[in-house]
């Protein structure tokens, strides 16, 4: 495997790296000059998230959000514009998307077109891989997968998943971003769910699965996870912090992905997603 | 209201079971057939309340009185005047069963067996006594901590006075419970099946290395110990041994499939910790 992504890592092209080696420099430069501005779409409440952290960390955001008739997103620093229309002098796009893929795919083509070739665009690549997004684009080198979900936004470490396309270049740009919102990174391979949120929502999942056969309360799940297991939050309780539908999306996204009947998902937990509410006898 | 306790096993957890019911002055009678595991148990349990006078959370003429409540036992008829039994011999099926039935034989037709199992199935257990409806089953977690929990696991025919009486118990032991339903794993180990399991296919498909998979668990997920650091310290055997039991009790179905890498490292000698090495090597004491 590591054999077949170094054959395919020397097909990018020159201008790819080119392109990529500006970019590294761009970040560079803009840091010293004035606010870099960063640019950031998806769902609620990650972009508020993000547009905080980035804001409270100097830099100048753009929120890019076309319906604002539908008024959707509050802010606290003033360093955070809503637009309707991407704009061209950005240092680094977040795209955060997870449940609506198909917005998420309008989303990332409207950015490739909207920003220069230098710019990064960050996505969140738990519920679709980076790589695959990457083939929605031309500059497919400039996007690179990070783990994005509710709970875990506000957290010191970022897990950022590299295409097969994006040379180290690239990679430097979004070590140095995050290292500027206070972040460090862990660079892992380019699968659906990434780390963190296949374990947690495969945990919810099982805890859904038991509360349907009566094993025992989600109360009562949450108590031995915290105090037989010292877990920091049980899994119930994680449902409300992240969001049913990203879990859901996230273990829809596994089960696509790899049948094993370890993947399925606990019909419970469908309803709920479809729901909004937990089934009631 | 617990008068009569019986301690089957003079092991950790019976040595622990002992000194918390002899502190909420219930009369113990530690059984064990090894005479010198009791009496190091007995050495144990003396030092720790000597060591609470001590400290004044125990006044000293209390010492002699909580000393005096734990009476050692070699002979199993000698429980037959207890109330309410807990055993917490090694977990093999086949000894908790044949211990259930001789219990059947030497105790009250009142007396509530209640098995500290942490892994088997408390119906499974029960199978070899006339009237289950007085057997339970207890699984102690975090045992060294103040206020620990215990998960009371419900058998198929377990009565309402039985659970009843094992929450009484409970709440004099200082222990908070929950209730769960007899089934593989009952929740904790099932949790931690998860857990690992997950993180074990992580590592087989390479998607990420031990020590990043640990490092984002408690980086992102605010958690105190990275499951391979968890596994490791657990022993990779318990691991593996209970993920086995999990999979067979559900018959064989693959959503606890046991992970062929700790079969592997199991085989190999490598289970963590206690021998110096598992996911990490340690430095050997």
């Amino acid at each position: 495997m590591k054999k077949k992504i170094t054959k395919l890592n020397t097909k990018h092209t020159k201008k790819e790296i080119e392109h990529a080696k500006v970019s590294v420099k761009d970040i560079k430069e803009s840091t010293k000059k004035s606010p870099p501005i960063v640019m950031i779409m998806g769902e609620s409440p990650m972009v508020e998230q993000y547009a905080e952290l980035c804001a409270g960390h100097g830099y100048d955001v753009y929120v890019c959000w076309n319906k604002p008739h539908e008024n959707k997103f509050v802010f606290k620093s003033n360093k955070i514009k809503i637009v309707k229309v991407i704009p061209k002098n950005i240092s680094v796009t977040v795209e955060l998307t997870n449940t609506d893929l198909l917005q998420k795919r309008i989303n990332i083509e409207n950015i490739s077109k909207a920003v220069s070739e230098t710019t990064s665009i960050l996505s969140s690549s738990i519920t679709v891989t980076a790589t695959e997004q990457a083939s929605w684009i031309i500059g497919r080198h400039r996007l690179v997968g990070i783990s994005a979900l509710p709970a875990f936004v506000e957290k010191p470490l970022v897990e950022v998943a590299p295409t097969i396309y994006s040379p180290k270049e690239t990679v430097e740009v979004v070590q140095r971003f995050f290292n500027s919102i206070g972040k460090e990174i862990e660079i892992v391979q380019d699968r659906i769910g990434m780390i963190m949120p296949r374990i947690i929502c495969q945990l919810i999942n099982d805890a859904i699965y038991a509360i349907n056969e009566d094993v025992a309360s989600p109360q009562d799940i949450d108590n031995i996870a915290k105090n037989g297991l010292n877990f920091p939050s049980g899994p119930i309780e994680l449902i409300e912090k992240i969001g049913i539908q990203q879990i859901y999306s996230v273990l829809k996204a596994l089960q696509n992905e790899l049948p094993e009947e370890r993947y399925r998902i606990a019909p419970l937990l469908k309803q709920i997603s479809l729901t909004g509410e937990w089934w009631k006898r | 209201m617990i008068k009569n306790l019986g301690i089957i096993g003079a092991g950790n957890l019976g040595y622990l079971i002992a000194r918390h019911a002899a502190l909420a002055k219930i009369s113990v009678s530690l059984y064990d057939v090894n005479e010198t595991i009791l009496r190091r148990t007995i050495e144990q349990i003396k030092a720790d309340i000597r060591k609470a006078v001590n400290l004044g959370k125990i006044p000293q003429e209390e010492f002699s009185k909580i000393m005096e409540r734990i009476r050692t036992k070699t002979n199993l008829p000698d429980l037959s005047n207890c109330d309410y039994i807990i055993e917490s011999t090694i977990e093999d099926l086949q000894v908790k069963q044949d211990l259930f039935k001789q219990l059947d034989l030497n105790t009250k037709s009142s007396t509530i067996i209640a098995s500290a199992t942490t892994i088997f199935s408390i119906t499974s257990i029960a199978s070899t006594i006339r009237n289950p409806e007085r057997t339970i089953g207890i699984h102690f977690l975090n045992t060294f901590e103040p206020r620990s929990i215990v998960e009371i696991i419900s058998g198929h025919r377990t009565n309402p006075a039985t659970i009843e009486q094992t929450k009484a118990l409970m709440n004099s032991l200082g222990k908070n419970f929950v209730i769960v339903k007899d089934v593989p794993g009952f929740i904790s180990n099932r949790m931690l099946n998860v857990f690992f399991s997950e993180a074990l296919q992580l590592l087989d498909n390479n998607i990420a290395q031990v020590p990043q998979i640990d490092r984002i668990v408690k980086t992102i997920g605010g958690f105190t110990t990275g499951p391979f650091e968890t596994m490791d310290q657990i022993g990779i055997d318990a691991i593996f041994n209970k993920s086995k039991v999990i999979f067979e009790q559900s018959f064989y179905d693959s959503r606890f499939k046991p992970n062929l890498l700790l079969k592997q490292m199991l085989e190999s000698g490598i289970i963590g910790k206690k021998t110096g090495n598992g996911f990490y090597a340690y430095e050997m004491k």
